[in-house]
């Protein structure tokens, strides 16, 4: 069985690259958001677009707009400012500690070149399902109003299907414990088609 | 006791970011935890008892960070860890083997394990830093252990 030297010798090879430190970390804002992390929200973003077939205008840029959207069950009032696709959101949680939120991503045009994110469709992806792990190993789901402990709900795979609803629309979600999750309007997701 | 962001780093960053590599299972999402929990330690600017207690505060925040960001919606993309493993080098043939056995082991087992073999923490220490019991901590260190010798034989008969 394994002991504990090799274990560390095992994940000695694992080194943080502290790339981050080469900048000047005292001018850094209090969150930030990497051009890799927007890049995952594009891929997100393009999937949905991809099945809405929904157009929008394509430029909006510089925009301060106060939102209201559901964050972990709580309807809660954002500042969120928008340029150039992405966004950067502000808000008071539930113990009225400023929080700050952001993202962004691209839409791919039919021609296959890309444009950034439009207010309408940040706005629309704002309320998605969110996923979250408790410290007590408790999973939930939170969407709109709705919070739904999920725990027991992860099959033999750790997959768990679990549709919620919105008025008269259905959204299938599919989550992957500890890793993705994907949703869609039409039927589960399956568990193959996305990391 | 309280140091610089740059010897915080150099002492405790391939720690942060073994444990958020053992909770995200992406060197990607491991290194914007690393990036995040660094960036806190310096707009904190709280003064610690003594290393241990930084080095417990790190990988505390580390760990929560690594779960929300395992879990935020954006992360529905991911290149899975198996893509990273060709760039990791390994001493020896059997560490690669355990590696790939663990991460196959769901999260709530690897981060235990990896506190425990790793950081030599104790149950008390583990249960602090994950904040869970310390009976669930021994009960999903036992647990996390099986499965991770079944899965080590299971992939030793296939060899």
């Amino acid at each position: 069985m394994i002991d504990k030297e090799q274990y560390q010798r095992t994940f000695g090879v694992l080194h943080a690259s502290g790339d981050f430190l080469k900048e000047d970390i005292t001018m850094q804002p209090a969150k930030r958001f990497s051009a890799r992390r927007i890049g995952i929200l594009c891929a997100a973003v393009i999937l949905i677009l991809g099945m809405a077939t929904v157009c929008y205008a394509a430029d909006v840029g510089g925009i301060r707009r106060t939102v209201q959207l559901w964050i972990h069950g709580d309807q809660t009032t954002a500042v969120m400012d928008i340029q150039n696709g992405q966004y950067t959101m502000t808000y008071e949680d539930a113990e009225g500690h400023t929080q700050q939120r952001g993202g962004g991503g691209v839409a791919i045009n039919p021609d296959g070149s890309e444009r950034p994110l439009t207010e309408q469709e940040l706005l629309e992806h704002l309320n998605s399902p969110e996923v979250a792990y408790k410290e007590d190993g408790s999973v939930w789901i939170y969407y709109m109003d709705q919070a739904m402990e999920i725990t027991d709900l992860f099959n033999a795979e750790n997959i768990c299907f679990v549709q919620l609803k919105n008025g008269d629309e259905t959204l299938y979600v599919t989550v992957k414990y500890q890793g993705a999750y994907a949703t869609s309007l039409n039927a589960f997701p399956q568990p193959e088609n996305f990391n | 006791m309280r140091l610089s962001v740059d010897e915080a780093f150099r002492r405790y960053g391939d720690r942060v970011f073994s444990a958020a590599f053992s909770i995200c299972r992406s060197r990607e999402d491991a290194d914007d935890t690393v990036q995040d929990t660094f960036l806190k330690y310096h707009t904190q600017n709280a003064d610690y008892a003594d290393e241990s207690h930084l080095k417990a505060w790190l990988l505390r925040v580390a760990i929560n960070r690594a779960r929300d960001i395992t879990g935020a919606f954006w992360r529905r993309n991911r290149v899975s860890w198996e893509d990273n493993m060709n760039e990791l080098e390994f001493e020896q043939p059997e560490d690669r083997s355990l590696f790939e056995a663990v991460m196959q082991l769901p999260e709530k087992y690897r981060i235990v394990i990896h506190l425990h073999y790793y950081e030599e923490y104790s149950i008390e220490e583990i249960s602090r830093t994950v904040r869970r019991s310390p009976g669930t901590v021994k009960s999903q260190l036992n647990r996390g252990r099986k499965l991770l010798k079944s899965i080590l034989t299971e992939d030793g008969n296939h060899d």
